[in-house]
């Protein structure tokens, strides 16, 4: 590939956007501009992986840098012309030039000017930005009341850009609408919230539930949560307490610590409660391979790494994989280290059982109290049978006589024999047996028992895997994998933490525990910052650090670090207070700015880093459904239970070595569900979340793309879940807002867009709803066809062509791009 | 300055920003760095050279175009096909020497199993004297036209991450499949198709899931589309019923104009993106239907095929795979279940069972093979056949009381062959030992075999790769050679 052509274009392009030092600049910061140059070119061979540095020398470190290695020192503060480092980037030898060009590496012209320069200003050495701990930085003096958009006006500033306006009340609406609750405003809410403050208007939003169900989403991507256990056959699996769970904890704004400590290790924290023990479910989203002929401990180990990887991705932005086969070679995690992280998640007493033990029971409240009742019930029957009513042994004596046939061994030979050698043990149990399965006047007394018993065993509790540590004399020792390799074992290690970040408090016990308070601790310099750029980036589109899955030295760099310590800073001072932070975000005067952009500040900044304009994003598939769902008003607001089996297409395919793919469509309101609910398979993923970039939830996700794809198209055209949202949108224009499109068009695109229409659009609407009637009235056929209803939503009182061309326009309001994105 | 990498920046751009406003003639950097990056091809045309699928050229002089790749899921018995074993078949009945089984775990054997000569009758074939067995008769013709390759060997002996190693690189979910990275690096040759189809046949999904064909962590647009012969051919693709055709004109005309008002009040360049995928999709509308359709074709190729319209057959299948190729897909991936031959049926017995799974696959692709010959597409087209893994020369633990004749697993060693854009013609290459159980000549590693496909495809394997978490990920993971010995 051309990349020699390639580099310099971007290069230059990049510049504009970030605010990176160039040769001349004074401003020269190691972390910011040096070390990702060095880290990128340099790491792979002389960095922290000690089994492929060449030359004994290492890069990521000053004090090997600065060293004499035989005469050679890389890195000669103030001398450029004697630091070995540039004569050797800029040799011209094959054999002499680094990086060696079988790596395919180019360190550009202006990246070596830059080098120069740092060294010719002495070399100043530093840590990688994000290992650095969080201090809150001082919030730049200005006219911007707000932190926030303090931070962001003074680099604007320095771009000669400023803040749009604002964006009108009505945008804003259905922005916080849908960025809080993932739901589009009501009439009502665009009716009582047309006079609100911005701020009243967040407020409404965070307190609805929906907020819980909107924000668990992303919490189940990285918790890879799933209602089937993975791998070829892909069985069910009854995890969905978890997502409960989760949906609960984000409405009554669980502090993050918390948040964080309860699904690592509920289980350790002193006389665990239900939700406790459910929270820690998050780690038993891990695949269990039930394929014949795999071995169990085989697949513990790759679910262990597993929680391993994404424990590490989740709280610290941090991709530990590579050092599960070796030491890291471009951040500072050894080999050895994995292991030590792997020892606290290797006690877990889960091993890859088919019927994913340990599980903890559960019972709703209406169920303990209904099995309570059929307890006791069923224990006073049993006494009632104990000591007979006399009528129930009303015919015994005739029954006996009949001489029946019992199965039983030894009520047969009781039977047998004549009544007067029966011993009086013998005579009792032929009593029981006859007021249990013969006698008449025991019959009620009789069927009511087998009713409760039946009740007693249709009332399972619900079950949830959870995390469980084994005693400590059966604890696994736990080894260094070779190579990655379960089977190959090299030294013993204990649980402990990479030495790059701070230690364990010294008297904490090693456990799960101390982990997950360890990565809570106001001196993880990580989890903070990490999570709350993930909240940036589901309110901005993209974040401060927009490779959020990466934090290390190979991930980017932040647009305003200063503003991304002090969102840190301010997340963990207030308590780890997930509302607070979203609420500050939410008002900032960055947030509420028109997403309207001229061609130039689109070319200057086409990713919207600076935010001199309002963010504007294609949201997740699953939104998208909830949307049409709720505009359409076929929406059920049913919270919580087991997961739910909306309308698919069968494709008629089995899983290798399980059942069928394809579902019954779940009956009633159900199939109506927020999508949140949908049963996650990961073997057969809801096709149209797929198509809109949903993972599979096999492994943990941080974040998911965005595409702007044909396949896309198909769904929100032709899926009948959307084709059903335009039937039933159709039938609520037509009854509420009127047969007339002059009455009716507006109301339509009140519902669906938040706002009011305009002259053109009204035009092309009632075009398409004008030939559409013609079309529908002279094909009747077609509009049955076209508005073939759904049970109990038959609307016999409207013309069949009307409610096909209301059809045909709500199917154009659902594909609008308006419509599609949030703006 | 920031750690970048242009093809991943220019992806991400692209992915969600149309840098080219189609109509308003305006450029980004974005776009003209990814058309230098593409080198895009004469096909292309100019408004389409921001399109990640547009049809780009490889960096290096390229011999294949295009790949159907007919996956065989299972595992099919490598010692009944094409590795005829006369010395096993001496020892037939043995107790499996010690030295093979010490320290190893297979899947479905434990203690020590007894040695099972094939009961096939193995013959050279062809001038240049390839042995394959009476199983595969409709193979024999092809002799001259094929790369046997008897020394392939694989890290994984249960399916599923074994699949996941051969597609994904990695025995683990979460990466791209080979379709996705050869997308990824060409683009396709006809926009109004996807540009990678998977077409699956006997009525299972393969072990290794969807994420056989995913695009893991890279754009999603590059994951395999799945196409299917009953129902919409691709998802979602049929209007909804009761809509005709020029209302659905009616409605997109409609959008178009209200999007490009959309357009005009905020410059969103995605919204033009948006009305150019609707677009599209309308015209996918019309061409999935045309390429799936196989009525079209005359009752002599149905025949030479053994193909019925209708049905979800690999016959069907190997057909379809001809007429997409022919309409420039790229990459067209065929999965065909039913070849884990463990003996615990008769349809999973080496005898009948292999004759009967044979009879309805070897003859399609004969057919498949001698169609794109005619049509002079097996020149730059790569075929490939085969499984995941191969059989032990022994038989399999739990079913060698019975009456059926099955294998095990077998990692170490087994045949796949390969033919057409930039392979040998009538090569036989690699070579197990007297019993089967090991390679002792010319071993090819599935991360080889990925290497060899994409250096076929103009790719150097090591180059072609895509940074995720910071690091520059590839279909090969950290291995991989290209087999230069096959190549023409």
């Amino acid at each position: 590939m051309k990349q020699s052509l390639i580099i310099p274009i971007l290069a230059w392009y990049a510049v504009q956007v970030w605010p990176a030092a160039d040769a001349t600049s004074a401003d020269i910061s190691f972390s910011r501009d040096i070390r990702p140059i060095l880290s990128e070119n340099c790491f792979a061979c002389h960095g922290p992986d000690e089994k492929s540095r060449e030359s004994g020398l290492r890069l990521d470190l000053e004090s090997s840098a600065k060293h004499d290695h035989e005469g050679t020192i890389a890195v000669v503060p103030g001398k450029p012309e004697a630091s070995a480092i540039i004569r050797r980037i800029e040799s011209t030898d094959p054999d002499e030039v680094m990086p060696p060009p079988r790596l395919h590496k180019t360190i550009t012209p202006p990246q070596i000017a830059l080098l120069k320069q740092w060294i010719r200003q002495g070399a100043v050495w530093g840590n990688h930005w994000s290992y650095e701990p969080v201090r809150r930085p001082a919030v730049p003096k200005s006219s911007e009341p707000g932190a926030i958009d303090a931070f962001l006006a003074e680099r604007l500033a320095r771009e000669k850009l400023a803040f749009a306006s604002a964006a009108d009340q009505a945008t804003l609406i259905r922005r916080v609408a849908l960025d809080v609750t993932g739901l589009p405003p009501t009439l009502e809410e665009l009716t009582s919230l047309a006079k609100a403050s911005h701020e009243q208007i967040v407020d409404h939003y965070l307190a609805k539930p929906a907020f819980g169900e909107h924000w668990a989403r992303p919490w189940l991507d990285l918790a890879r949560y799933a209602d089937s256990a993975g791998y070829p056959s892909d069985p069910g699996r009854e995890i969905w307490s978890y997502r409960d769970w989760v949906i609960r904890a984000l409405n009554t704004n669980m502090p993050f610590d918390q948040f964080t400590i309860e699904q690592l290790a509920g289980d350790l924290l002193p006389s665990p409660t239900d939700d406790q023990l459910i929270a820690t479910a998050f780690h038993r989203n891990t695949m269990t391979n039930n394929e014949g002929g795999t071995n169990d401990e085989e697949f513990r180990t790759a679910a262990v790494i597993d929680r391993v990887n994404t424990t590490f991705a989740v709280w610290m932005g941090t991709t530990i994989a590579c050092a599960q086969c070796h030491t890291h070679k471009y951040d500072p995690i050894t080999n050895k280290e994995y292991f030590e992280v792997y020892a606290f998640l290797n006690q877990s007493a889960d091993a890859d059982k088919r019927d994913e033990s340990p599980l903890h029971e559960l019972l709703t409240p209406d169920l303990k109290r209904n099995r309570e009742a059929w307890k006791k019930e069923l224990a006073a029957l049993d006494a009632a049978f104990a000591k007979p009513k006399p009528w129930w042994l009303r015919g015994f004596d005739a029954w006996l006589a009949t001489n029946p046939t019992l199965a039983d061994a030894k009520l047969k030979a009781a039977v047998a024999l004549a009544p007067d050698k029966r011993s009086k043990d013998q005579l009792k149990q032929l009593e029981q047996h006859y007021i249990k399965h013969v006698s008449p006047t025991s019959k009620l007394t009789r069927e009511r028992r087998a009713a409760v018993e039946k009740l007693l065993a249709d009332s399972k509790p619900v079950t949830v895997p959870v995390m469980t540590d084994l005693d400590p004399a059966k604890h696994r020792k736990t080894f260094v994998q070779l190579r990655g390799n379960w089977q190959a074992l090299g030294d013993e290690v204990q649980a402990g933490v990479p030495a790059a970040f701070p230690p364990l408090p010294k008297e904490a016990p090693r456990n799960r525990l101390a982990l997950a308070r360890w990565l809570v601790s106001r001196d993880n310099p990580l989890t903070a910052r990490v999570a709350v750029n993930r909240m940036w980036e589901s309110l901005f589109g993209v974040g401060i650090v927009r490779s959020s899955e990466e934090f290390g030295s190979q991930g980017d760099m932040p647009t305003h670090p200063e503003l991304l310590d002090w969102l840190a800073a301010e997340f963990m001072e207030s308590g780890w207070d997930v509302k607070h932070l979203l609420t500050l975000m939410l008002n900032s005067r960055a947030y509420r700015q028109t997403s309207a952009a001229s061609p130039e500040l689109v070319e200057h900044d086409p990713d919207n880093r600076l935010l001199a304009r309002g963010p504007r994003f294609r949201p997740a598939g699953e939104l998208l459904r909830d949307q049409a769902l709720a505009v359409a008003g076929l929406l059920s607001p049913k919270m919580y239970g087991a997961p739910v089996r909306p309308q698919r297409p069968s494709l008629g395919l089995n899983t290798a070595f399980g059942g069928a793919n394809d579902w019954q469509t779940s009956p009633g309101e159900d199939r109506h569900r927020r999508s949140i609910y949908t049963e996650v398979r990961r073997n057969s993923p809801y096709p149209s979340f797929s198509t809109f970039d949903a993972p599979n939830r096999e492994v943990c996700t941080i974040r998911r793309g965005r595409s702007n794809t044909p396949l896309q198209a198909f769904v929100t055209l032709n899926d009948p879940v959307f084709v059903e949202a335009a039937q039933a949108l159709a039938r609520r224009i037509a009854k509420e807002g009127g047969v007339e499109p002059a009455a009716s068009l507006p109301y339509a695109i009140r519902l669906c867009l938040a706002r009011d229409p305009g002259a053109k659009e009204l035009s092309v609407l009632t075009d398409v709803y004008d030939q559409a009637l013609k079309h529908y009235r002279s094909d009747n056929k077609a509009a049955a066809q076209l508005i073939a209803a759904q049970p109990n939503s038959a609307t016999p009182d409207i013309e069949p062509a009307v409610l096909a061309a209301w059809t045909t326009v709500a199917n154009v309001l659902l594909n609008l791009d308006e419509f599609l994105m949030r703006r | 300055m920031p750690s970048m990498h242009p093809v991943r920046e220019a992806h991400l751009r692209l992915q969600t920003r149309r840098h080219f406003l189609a109509g308003a003639g305006q450029f980004s950097l974005g776009a003209i760095a990814l058309e230098a990056l593409a080198q895009t091809s004469a096909k292309a045309a100019p408004a389409s050279a921001a399109d990640p699928l547009a049809a780009r050229l490889p960096p290096q002089a390229a011999k294949a175009k295009r790949v159907i790749y007919l996956h065989m899921s299972g595992g099919p018995p490598n010692l009944d096909i094409f590795d005829g074993k006369p010395e096993l078949v001496k020892h037939s009945g043995e107790p499996c020497p010690d030295s093979f089984l010490k320290g190893r775990t297979f899947a479905f054997t434990t203690g020590v199993p007894k040695l099972m000569g094939s009961p096939r009758t193995f013959k050279k074939y062809g001038k240049s004297g390839i042995l394959m067995s009476d199983a595969v008769p409709n193979f024999h013709g092809l002799a001259d036209d094929i790369t046997l390759i008897r020394s392939m060997h694989t890290d994984q002996f249960n399916h599923a991450p074994a699949e996941l190693l051969l597609f994904t690189g990695h025995p683990r979910q979460g990466r791209p499949s080979m379709g996705s990275w050869v997308t990824y690096g060409l683009g396709s040759e006809n926009q109004n198709l996807p540009g990678y189809v998977v077409l699956i046949s006997s009525g299972v999904q393969p072990s290794g899931g969807q994420g056989c064909w995913g695009s893991g962590f890279i754009p999603s647009v590059y994951q395999g589309v799945q196409c299917r012969s009953q129902g919409d051919p691709v998802l979602f693709a049929s209007d909804p019923p009761g809509m005709s055709r020029e209302l659905r004109r009616t409605t997109l005309d409609a959008l178009r104009t209200l999007n490009e008002r959309q357009h005009s009040e905020l410059g969103h360049p995605e919204t033009m993106t948006r009305i150019a995928q609707y677009e599209l999709a309308f015209r996918m509308q019309t061409s999935v239907p045309e390429v799936m359709d196989i009525k079209r074709e005359s009752q002599k190729t149905l025949d030479a095929y053994g193909a019925k319209p209708g049905e979800a057959s690999f016959a069907n299948n190997c057909l379809l795979a001809r007429r997409l190729v022919e309409q420039g897909v790229r990459f067209v991936q065929l999965f065909d279940w039913g070849w884990d031959f463990h003996g615990t049926g008769p349809r999973e017995d080496i005898r009948d069972g292999l004759t009967q799974k044979m009879a309805v696959t070897d003859k399609p692709v004969a057919a498949l093979m001698n169609d794109l010959k005619q049509r002079g597409l097996l020149e730059d087209t790569l075929i490939v056949w085969g499984g995941e893994f191969g059989r032990t020369p022994f038989r399999e633990g739990r079913t060698a009381g019975g009456a059926v004749l099955g294998r095990d697993h077998y990692p170490d060693c087994y045949s796949m062959f390969l033919a057409g854009g930039g392979v040998k013609a009538g090569f036989d290459y690699g070579r197990t030992d007297e019993l089967g159980f090991g390679v002792v000549e010319n071993k090819v590693h599935v991360h080889d075999l990925q290497a060899t496909i994409l250096h076929l495809l103009g790719f150097d394997h090591e180059r072609l790769t895509y940074r995720f978490q910071g690091r520059d990920y590839r279909l090969t993971d950290v291995h991989g050679h290209v087999v230069k010995d096959i190549l023409a």
